[in-house]
C-alpha cells in the first residue's frame, strides 16, 4: 500500500505536526509565568478570565502560526499549484486547530501545576496523537495495519487538520478525503471544547492567585 | 577511583529523580515501535521490502539506538542546569581531581544511557531473536563506547552554551544530524543510492557511513536478522567517535568549568 508521491504527502503532514507541538508551547510559558510570579499580575488586570484564557489560546495559536508560517510557504511551494478558496477554507481550519491545540495546552497545563508531569503528559500525548494520525500515513493504511489505530485516527483533530491541509492544497487524491466537512467539524469542535471548557477549568483552579 | 564512584552514585540517583519523566519516554519510544513502525510496514515497496522484510523489525534496533542517544544526552541538561545555576561551584569544591570528576561525569552519563536503553533492547531480542553470547557482549561493549561517546558530546555541548534554550537548539541540531544521516530510520543502502542519483549530497552518505549510529544499529541488525552486511572494521567509527568525545568532553569540563 505505497503512498503514491510520499513527498508531498509528508511535508504536508510535516507543517501539521510542527504546528500541533509550536502550539503546545504555551503551556510551558504558564509555568514559567507562575514561576515568575507575572501569573498574580495577570489575574489583577482589568480583563475577565474568559478574556484571559480566549486572549491566551489566541495569542498561542497565532504565534504559533507565525512560527510555522515558512515551513506552510516551503510546503505549499513543494507541494505546487492550489484552489484558493479550498486553501482559504483549509488555512481557517488550521487557524481553529492551533488555537484549540493552545486552548488544551493551557487546559492541561492549570490542571496538572507542575511543570515536570506537564513535559512528560505532553510528550506522551505527542506520541500518541500524532502516530494515531494522518500527519504521516494515510488512514487506510493505519486501518490496515491495525482497526483499532484507525479508529482512533478517525477521530483525531491532528488527522481531521493533515487531511483538510491536504484538501485545500489539492493533493486531496493521495488522502481520498470524500467530505471535507467532517474534518471541518472536527476542528470546530475541538477548538470548541478546548476553549469554552479551558475558561471553566481555567477560572476553577487559579482563582485567588493559588498556583500552588 | 572511589571518588568516581561517588560521582555516578550522585548522577544515578538524580537520574532516578526523573522516573516519571523517563516512563514518559519510553513510552514515547515505544509509540515509535509498537504504531509508527507497524504502521510503515504496510507502505513499504516491493524494492525495500526485498531488503529488509519488514520495518517493524528493521527499526527495532534502531530504537533502542535512538533511546540510548536521548537518555545519555541528558546528563548534558544536568551540567547545563548545573552551570546556570553555578553548583558547579560546589562540584568544584569535592574532595577529588578535576579529572576524575569529569571522567565520572562522562561515564555516568554513558551508564545511565545504557540502563534506559536496556528495555529496549531486550524489546529487540523478544520480537527479533537472541544473538549469540559473543554477539551479545559485543552488542553491549559496543554500545557501551556509543553511550560515553554521546554523553561526552552533550557534556561538551552543555558547558560551552550558556543557557538552556541555546543547548535545547544545539541538541536539536546534532540530533537530526547524527540521526538523519545514519541507518537508523532507513536502510543506508536507500542513502547510498539516492547519493548516485544526485538527491542526496555526497557528504551526507558519507557521513551516514561512518556515522557511529549507523554501526551500532546495522551491527545489532546483522546478528539479529542477517542483514545488512557488518564489517568488524566499520566499529573503528564507534571507537574514535567515543575516544575524541570522551576525552575532549572531559577536557572541556575541566577547563570551562573553571573558568567560570
Amino acid at each position: 500500500m505505497a503512498v503514491p508521491d510520499y513527498f508531498r504527502y509528508y511535508v504536508s503532514g510535516l507543517s501539521v505536526m510542527t504546528l500541533y507541538s509550536a502550539a503546545i508551547f504555551i503551556g510551558f510559558d504558564i509555568y514559567e509565568e507562575a514561576e515568575h510570579g507575572v501569573f498574580e499580575y495577570l489575574l489583577s488586570l482589568p480583563v475577565s478570565r474568559r478574556q484571559l484564557v480566549l486572549g491566551r489560546s489566541i495569542g498561542g495559536g497565532l504565534r504559533s502560526f507565525i512560527y510555522v508560517g515558512p515551513l506552510i510557504a516551503i510546503s505549499l511551494y513543494v507541494i505546487g499549484a492550489i484552489n484558493p478558496l479550498s486553501f482559504l477554507v483549509s488555512l481557517f481550519a488550521l487557524f481553529l486547530f492551533s488555537f484549540g491545540v493552545s486552548g488544551m495546552s493551557i487546559t492541561i497545563a492549570v490542571m496538572i501545576k507542575s511543570s515536570d508531569r506537564f513535559d512528560i503528559f505532553m510528550g506522551v500525548l505527542d506520541a500518541l496523537i500524532v502516530r494515531l494520525s494522518t500527519a504521516m500515513y494515510p488512514l487506510a493504511t493505519v486501518q490496515a495495519a491495525n482497526p483499532v489505530y484507525g479508529g482512533i485516527a478517525s477521530f483525531n483533530p491532528v488527522t481531521f487538520a493533515a487531511d483538510l491541509f491536504r484538501w485545500g492544497t489539492g493533493i486531496e487524491a493521495i488522502t481520498t478525503l470524500n467530505n471535507p466537512l467532517l474534518p471541518l467539524l472536527g476542528i470546530i469542535a475541538f477548538f470548541s471544547f478546548f476553549t469554552f471548557v479551558g475558561v471553566v477549568i481555567y477560572d476553577r483552579r487559579i482563582e485567588g492567585g493559588g498556583w500552588q | 577511583m572511589k571518588a568516581i564512584v561517588h560521582i555516578l552514585e550522585q548522577d544515578f540517583r538524580n537520574f532516578f529523580r526523573y522516573k516519571w519523566w523517563l516512563v514518559g519516554l519510553i513510552s514515547m519510544n515505544l509509540a515509535d515501535l509498537f504504531i509508527m513502525a507497524i504502521v510503515y510496514n504496510k507502505m513499504l515497496s516491493t524494492s525495500v521490502q526485498a531488503q529488509i522484510t519488514s520495518y517493524f523489525n528493521f527499526f527495532a534496533p534502531g530504537l533502542a539506538v535512538t533511546g540510548l542517544f536521548a537518555s545519555a544526552f541528558m546528563i548534558g541538561r544536568e551540567i547545563n542546569m548545573e552551570r546556570r545555576r553555578e553548583v558547579h561551584h560546589y562540584m568544584l569544591s569535592l574532595p577529588m581531581t578535576r579529572l576524575e570528576l569529569a571522567i565520572g561525569r562522562v561515564l555516568a552519563g554513558g551508564l545511565r544511557g545504557m540502563l534506559y536503553m536496556s528495555p529496549l533492547l531486550a524489546t529487540c531480542f523478544i520480537f527479533l531473536g537472541l544473538p549469540s553470547i559473543w554477539e551479545f557482549f559485543l552488542i553491549l561493549a559496543v554500545l557501551f563506547l556509543l553511550a560515553i561517546g554521546i554523553s561526552g558530546l552533550s557534556i561538551a555541548i552543555a558547558v560551552s552554551t550558556s543557557s538552556l534554550e541555546k543547548f535545547i537548539t544545539a541538541r536539536g541540531l546534532v540530533y537530526y544530524t547524527l540521526f538523519f544521516c545514519s541507518s537508523v530510520f532507513y536502510p543506508l543502502s536507500l542513502i547510498q543510492d539516492l547519493g548516485k542519483e544526485g538527491k542526496f549530497p555526497a557528504v551526507l552518505v558519507t557521513l551516514a557511513e561512518i556515522n557511529p549510529l549507523s554501526t551500532a544499529s546495522d551491527m545489532i541488525r546483522n546478528f539479529l536478522l542477517g542483514s545488512p552486511p557488518f564489517l568488524f572494521s566499520s566499529l573503528l567509527s564507534v571507537l574514535a567517535f567515543s575516544a575524541i568525545f570522551t576525552f575532549g568532553a572531559a577536557f572541556a569540563y575541566m577547563k570551562i568549568i573553571e573558568r567560570k
